[in-house]
């Protein structure tokens, strides 16, 4: 059930295959991500694999004395460009990987190509996914829905996607979904009509109770991801952005030039793996830990490494040091910059107000501390239209709601017609947060695959871990067609409804059905 | 040890850590609250020993998780998940999983393309036939009708009516544009598009087809037909006369030395001819990767044995040669050195090259210089280095008096089973002992006397049980650190590959232990009924002295022959006797030595510092094999003591002199003015029952007292199991045991005077323990 580990193992059992000898990875757009989530570029250097090429890449030299693994999605445009390259090979043997089921008329049209017999090797494996977590997944699609509906492409990569992840971990499960959702039920047949077809593929061994498929819709729960978050690696994800495990730090103040960009990724990094579900004030606490740590391995300046013992023991820590030096120095960046966004940012203030909004029912004090923020000239544009949404999906339908005066308010503000446009959210009905309550429902012991169409969170990976980590004989594994913050989520949002807000307006009837 | 007992702890589902309750397997932070919890909870049910084994192992494991943490470790950076843990697994935890689900296409794709390949191996030795009929006889001496006619003959042209348009490029036929006839196959073409094969190149496909038409292996041939190659063997000899003529037709440079051909053919022969050129050039990348690679294979082979070698000799074995492992050092280093040079060397290939090289190459060059980099930084940094010859005569010398010690230990081991066999046919089970207990002491013990160097023992150490090893543990932790601080290197590197040992050993010590844990407990878990109460009551109160510092009951003894040794050894008598304070338990108790038969060779030689290395024993946990040892009664027995030779014959002999002091008049509150002084008086009474045996057996204390001694187990950590190792005490004599309880109550009168009130509390509760202990012998009694 770990998807972190079952991609890797794909990846090391390719490498493995290809035997010894120089080697080039020739990767697609999706299939670099797939790859760099669950290895460090050391890591692959050490099975001599010594580039990273992209199959579509122009710039790619004649290297007859490198073997090629090439690890591709099965699409038309990929096809193309394996077939252009087998006509006039680069690499002296190809082992190809496709990441998920190829027509048969795909693979006779690359063997008529390969007239120079280099192809070794034509695989399915099924590594279709992010894995950013042991128990968490991401498909990296935004846009999923036009409206309540599926944007076409969408869908069929999003199941494409997701029995990828059955076939990863062996799974062949009982589907259950959102009935309210149309989107769930449409994923579901279609994963379902995909298990059908391919019933070789998901003929393992029958466990006593089957692994469970469960098809959620982010619509039913807008509320989580409009909310900050506390927790190191969900606040990174809110603050930072958080993509496929990387930061893009290069817009922190008087950042140097190594920690542009850094990688944050449980697998490599103890710190991070020890903290990335603590809050925010007990790594605090941990990083200041760690910088103490670290000085006491430090070589004390020159004089300390005069007598040969010094050097000695300097040169025993020395891996370890180095090691270390770039953990720390990771981490006091980010948690520095962390907490210089909360405090530039009021985010307590404003969390404080959303846990109001998110929790309590007394709609005079909401909407008192909503407009007190709003007033706020320190208030980010972002918060501000946070806070109106949170306002708007909790008592859009009070009789005496001022959700008009808040959206004058907002637009005082300046902020911008494309956001504001958003905040107008009829198309969100939310009822319970995601955490802890809709996935109580059933607790038998059993391997549990949930996917939340509309992308999920790290506050819902969180629960899930802990969920893990509570329930005896209960595997879960979370799945999103993305993973949101805030702004993505209103990314997604205003995608959805720039065709079709009238359709979405539709929908507050269902609301009222369900309470 | 193996037995058919099934070990407990194995087959159970997943794996739990924390502190867990046995029975009910609630998560308690930390020992002492699980301590509680399960005096409070379950004392009054009967014990249940499959789940006690399983907490042990467990706890133990937890124990030796926070101990390994480096020195500032009770930071709580995962303590806070711990509240989450009600049994679940953590998806990092989660266990291995196979490979997931794979699909091959291999065969299918193969099938195709063997169609494609015959076809296409067919279509290019046609035309390399057609090519070799063209060029095999004398066109510069042929007059142009008679070479059309040949090249006619050679293949069937196409009617130039049948093609109104040329193919390629759609242009039209006519005066000005007219047609040209492809040579090889016969097609139609406009001048434009037309392509010439020039000679040379024509020449070197025909004799490249025949070589690889002798080559094994090579797709061509694996695919061509046979009658192909019968045809272009016949055609190269015609070539080779050709190939004079055309050298001399290209002085001339005479317009036929190139023949005629459409593109596609062109490009067909082209492809040919690129991997003719590839199959025989070699790049020097590769020769340069091929060494490079072979390199790291010596290393990744040498690297282990000479890290091996390194262990042993620096533990002062006679396993390996000195000088042979400093030869494999050398090469070792040659292979990187060597790794180095051929690294940096395919990093400058062609580096000055005009033009420069495809910046792709020169990125695989950098990458694998970069590889070779950090796999050199990798194993050599962990190359430890070996002792000097004078250090290792050293080594090897403190490594003797070990095995001497081992021996005297082994001897006494054999009198005591002879002696347990005895007893067990009176019917009485074997003498268990609070033998975990001298385990703990032996690592600042052999401090003491090698200077660092525990790490003879730990070979044995898996004997032991886990709690001494992981006292030790934490005791050479300190003691590095006082070297450290000290700036000791060789000390410091000892005392790091020690304790490395160490940790491995308690590993693998776990395990064997606990199976025969089980196995003992299986045996008498009919016996031990009757004892359990008693035995948790006294494991209690053992526990509670433990609490704040290891217990001894000659506190003031242990800690004067310290300082006598500790000045030579240079290091801070603090720490020193801190360590020390453990070690009169280990005298006195005994302990079980399990056999080491490679060491019976050397029993004649004479034991040297037997009174410090008897410490060294490897107590056994299981008390099958336990026997009392006891190094000062080795003492007694060998005149070694006196030999003069013996640089630490004074201190022996001062050693043994305080100990009859002590047997004497014995006095816990003998403190001296160090500061340990309230430690000792807290352990001082921990151990009653060395008390007792002593003063029961006054000729040779030591030795009978495990004979006679009270399974007690006097470790905190161990304690559940010890109550069930131990389970059929003898019963202890009133007397003694109310000796011991006058004895508490003057320490409690004691502490009460200076004020120490924690120590009061210990000490009643041990009083009441005591107490209770009498009570139920007299009923048993009677």
């Amino acid at each position: 059930m770990n998807v972190t580990l079952a991609v890797k193992q794909y990846i090391s059992k390719m490498i493995e295959n290809s035997g010894t000898g120089m080697k080039v990875l020739l990767m697609d757009r999706e299939t670099t991500s797939i790859v760099s989530v669950v290895y460090t570029q050391s890591e692959i250097l050490q099975k001599e694999v010594y580039l990273f090429e992209r199959i579509d890449s122009q710039s790619r030299d004649n290297m007859k004395h490198l073997k090629a693994i090439c690890f591709l999605r099965p699409t038309k445009e990929n096809v193309e460009h394996l077939i252009q390259e087998l006509r006039r090979p680069k690499y002296s043997v190809y082992f190809i990987y496709f990441s998920n089921v190829i027509s048969k008329s795909e693979i006779k049209a690359l063997a008529e190509a390969d007239e120079q017999e280099v192809v070794a090797e034509v695989q399915e494996f099924y590594g279709d996914f992010i894995a950013v977590n042991p128990h968490l997944f991401s498909l990296n699609l935004h846009g999923v829905a036009r409206g309540r509906s599926w944007e076409s492409s969408m869908l069929s990569r999003c199941t494409q996607g997701l029995t990828s992840v059955l076939l990863a971990l062996k799974k062949c499960p009982m589907i259950r979904y959102q009935l309210s959702s149309d989107m769930s039920k449409r994923l579901a047949e279609s994963v379902k009509q995909i298990i059908t077809k391919e019933y070789e593929l998901f003929d393992f061994r029958k466990t006593e109770v089957p692994p469970l498929l469960l098809i959620l819709d982010r619509s039913d729960d807008a509320i989580t991801p409009l909310l900050n978050q506390w927790t190191y690696q969900a606040m990174v994800h809110e603050l930072l952005g958080l993509n496929n495990n990387r930061i893009d730090l290069s817009r922190v103040p008087g950042i140097s030039k190594d920690l542009k960009e850094v990688v944050l990724s449980a697998e490599n990094d103890e710190f991070y793996a020890n903290n990335l579900y603590l809050n925010f004030g007990e790594i605090g606490t941990n990083i200041k830990n760690l910088m103490e740590d670290f000085q006491k391995k430090k070589p004390k300046g020159q004089q300390k490494l005069e007598s040969i013992s010094d050097m000695k023991a300097f040169v025993d820590n020395y891996p370890q040091f180095k090691k270390m030096s770039g953990t720390v120095s990771k981490h006091v960046t980010v948690v520095g910059e962390l907490s210089r966004l909360v405090s530039e940012r009021q985010l307590m203030e404003v969390s404080e107000v959303e846990q109001e909004l998110a929790c309590q029912n007394d709609h005079s004090n909401a909407q008192q501390s909503v407009r007190r923020l709003l007033q706020n000239p320190r208030l980010s544009e972002l918060d501000a239209v946070r806070l109106v949404m949170l306002y708007a999906l909790r008592y859009e339908r009070h009789s005496s709601n001022m959700l008009p005066a808040l959206m004058d308010e907002l637009s005082r503000r300046g902020v911008s017609e494309r956001h504001r446009k958003v905040t107008t959210p009829r198309s969100l009905d939310v009822l319970w947060t995601f955490s802890g309550r809709s996935l109580d429902v059933l607790w038998t012991p059993q391997d549990i695959i949930v996917f939340l169409i509309g992308g999920a969170t790290y506050e819902e990976a969180l629960t899930v871990y802990n969920l893990n980590r509570s329930s005896p004989g209960v595997r879960i594994v979370l799945g999103g067609s993305s993973i949101h913050n805030t702004k993505s989520f209103l990314e997604e949002v205003m995608s959805a409804t720039g065709q079709s807000g009238d359709r979405a307006q539709g929908s507050s009837g269902r609301h009222g059905n369900r309470r | 040890m193996a037995s058919g007992y099934p070990p407990p702890f194995e087959g159970t589902g997943e794996v739990k850590e924390g502190f867990l309750c046995p029975l009910c397997l609630k998560d308690l932070q930390s020992f002492y609250q699980l301590q509680d919890h399960y005096e409070e909870e379950h004392s009054g049910d009967d014990r249940h020993v499959r789940g006690q084994l399983k907490n042990l192992v467990q706890k133990a494991k937890k124990a030796k998780d926070k101990l390994l943490k480096r020195d500032g470790d009770d930071r709580p950076d995962t303590g806070s998940y711990e509240s989450f843990y009600y049994g679940g697994v953590d998806p990092y935890m989660w266990e291995p999983q196979e490979l997931g689900a794979t699909r091959s296409h291999v065969d299918y794709f193969k099938k195709h393309r063997a169609a494609r390949i015959d076809h296409y191996v067919i279509e290019v030795n046609k035309l390399i036939i057609r090519l070799e009929k063209l060029t095999s006889f004398d066109r510069i001496n042929s007059d142009a009708a008679k070479i059309r006619a040949i090249e006619k003959s050679v293949v069937s042209w196409v009617n130039d009516s049948d093609v109104p348009f040329c193919p390629d490029c759609g242009n039209k036929f006519n005066i000005r544009n007219r047609r040209h006839h492809c040579r090889l196959c016969g097609s139609i073409m406009c001048r434009r598009c037309m392509e010439f094969v020039p000679l040379p190149l024509a020449q070197k496909l025909i004799s490249g087809t025949r070589e690889s038409l002798c080559v094994p292996g090579s797709p061509v041939q694996s695919q061509s037909p046979p009658a192909g190659g019968g045809g272009s063997g016949m055609g190269s000899r015609r070539g080779s006369i050709s190939s004079l003529s055309s050298v001399t037709s290209m002085l001339e440079e005479k317009d036929d030395e190139k023949i005629r051909c459409c593109h596609h053919c062109m490009d067909t022969l082209l492809k040919r001819q690129q991997k003719l050129e590839e199959k025989d050039h070699t790049p020097d990348i590769v020769k340069l990767y091929e060494r490079l690679r072979m390199c790291m294979d010596k290393v990744d082979e040498k690297a282990p044995e000479y890290i091996r070698m390194a262990e042993s000799l620096n533990a002062g074995e006679n396993t390996y040669n000195l000088d042979t492992a400093g030869g494999l050092r050398l090469e070792v280093q040659k292979y990187y050195e060597l790794i180095d040079a051929l690294s940096k060397k395919i990093l400058t290939l062609n580096a000055k090259d005009d033009p420069p090289p495809h910046p792709k190459a020169m990125q695989l060059q950098r990458m694998i210089r970069y590889t070779a980099t950090l796999f050199v930084q990798e194993k050599l940094l962990g190359l430890m280095s070996l002792p000097t010859k004078e250090k290792y005569e050293e080594l090897k010398e403190k490594r003797k008096q070990e095995q001497e010690k081992r021996l005297q230990q082994e001897r006494l081991a054999a009198q005591e089973t002879l002696k347990k066999r005895q007893e067990s046919e009176k019917n009485r089970p074997p003498p268990s002992t609070n033998g975990e207990l001298l385990q703990a002491p032996r690592a600042p013990r052999m401090t003491k006397a090698s200077g660092w160097l525990p790490s003879a023992d730990s070979g044995n150490s898996r004997s032991e049980l886990q709690d001494p090893l992981l006292q030790q543990i934490e005791n050479i932790q300190s003691f590095l650190r006082q070297a450290r601080e000290a700036q000791r290197t060789d000390e410091v590197a000892m005392l790091e590959e020690n304790l490395r040992q160490l940790q491995d050993a308690y590993d693998q010590q776990q395990t064997s232990l606990a199976i025969a844990l089980s196995q003992k407990l299986a045996e008498e878990e009919s016996l031990q009924q009757g004892e359990i109460h008693r035995l948790k009551a006294r494991e209690r109160e053992e526990r509670e002295h433990w609490g704040p510092a290891v217990g001894s009951t000659q506190p003031s003894v242990t800690w004067e022959r310290c300082l006598g040794i500790s000045p030579t050894e240079g290091i801070q008598d603090e720490e020193n006797t801190e360590g020390e304070e453990l070690t009169p338990k280990a005298d006195r108790s005994p302990s079980s030595v399990r056999a080491f038969p490679a060491l019976t060779s050397q029993e004649e030689s004479p034991p040297r510092l037997r009174s410090l290395g008897g410490h060294v024993t490897p107590p056994g946990g299981e008390g099958q094999n336990s026997t009392s040892l006891n190094p000062f009664e080795e003492e007694d027995s060998t005149p070694v003591e006196e030999d003069p030779s013996n640089p630490f014959f004074e201190d022996i002999q001062r050693e043994h002199k305080e100990v009859t002091n002590g047997k004497k008049e014995y006095n816990p509150f003998d403190e001296d003015e160090d500061v340990r002084e309230e430690k000792q008086a807290e352990t001082a009474p921990g151990n009653p029952f060395e008390e007792e045996e002593e003063d029961s057996d006054a000729g040779n204390p030591f030795l009978e007292a495990s004979g006679n001694s009270p399974g007690v187990s006097t470790n905190p950590f161990d304690g559940d199991d010890d109550g069930e190792v131990l389970p059929d005490v003898d019963i202890i004599e009133e007397e003694l045991l109310l000796q011991q309880i006058d004895n508490i109550r003057a320490y409690i009168f004691d502490a009460k005077l200076s004020g120490r009130l924690d120590e009061v509390e210990l000490l009643s509760e041990n009083l009441r323990e005591l107490q209770h202990t009498l009570q139920e012998q007299k009923k048993k009694k009677h």
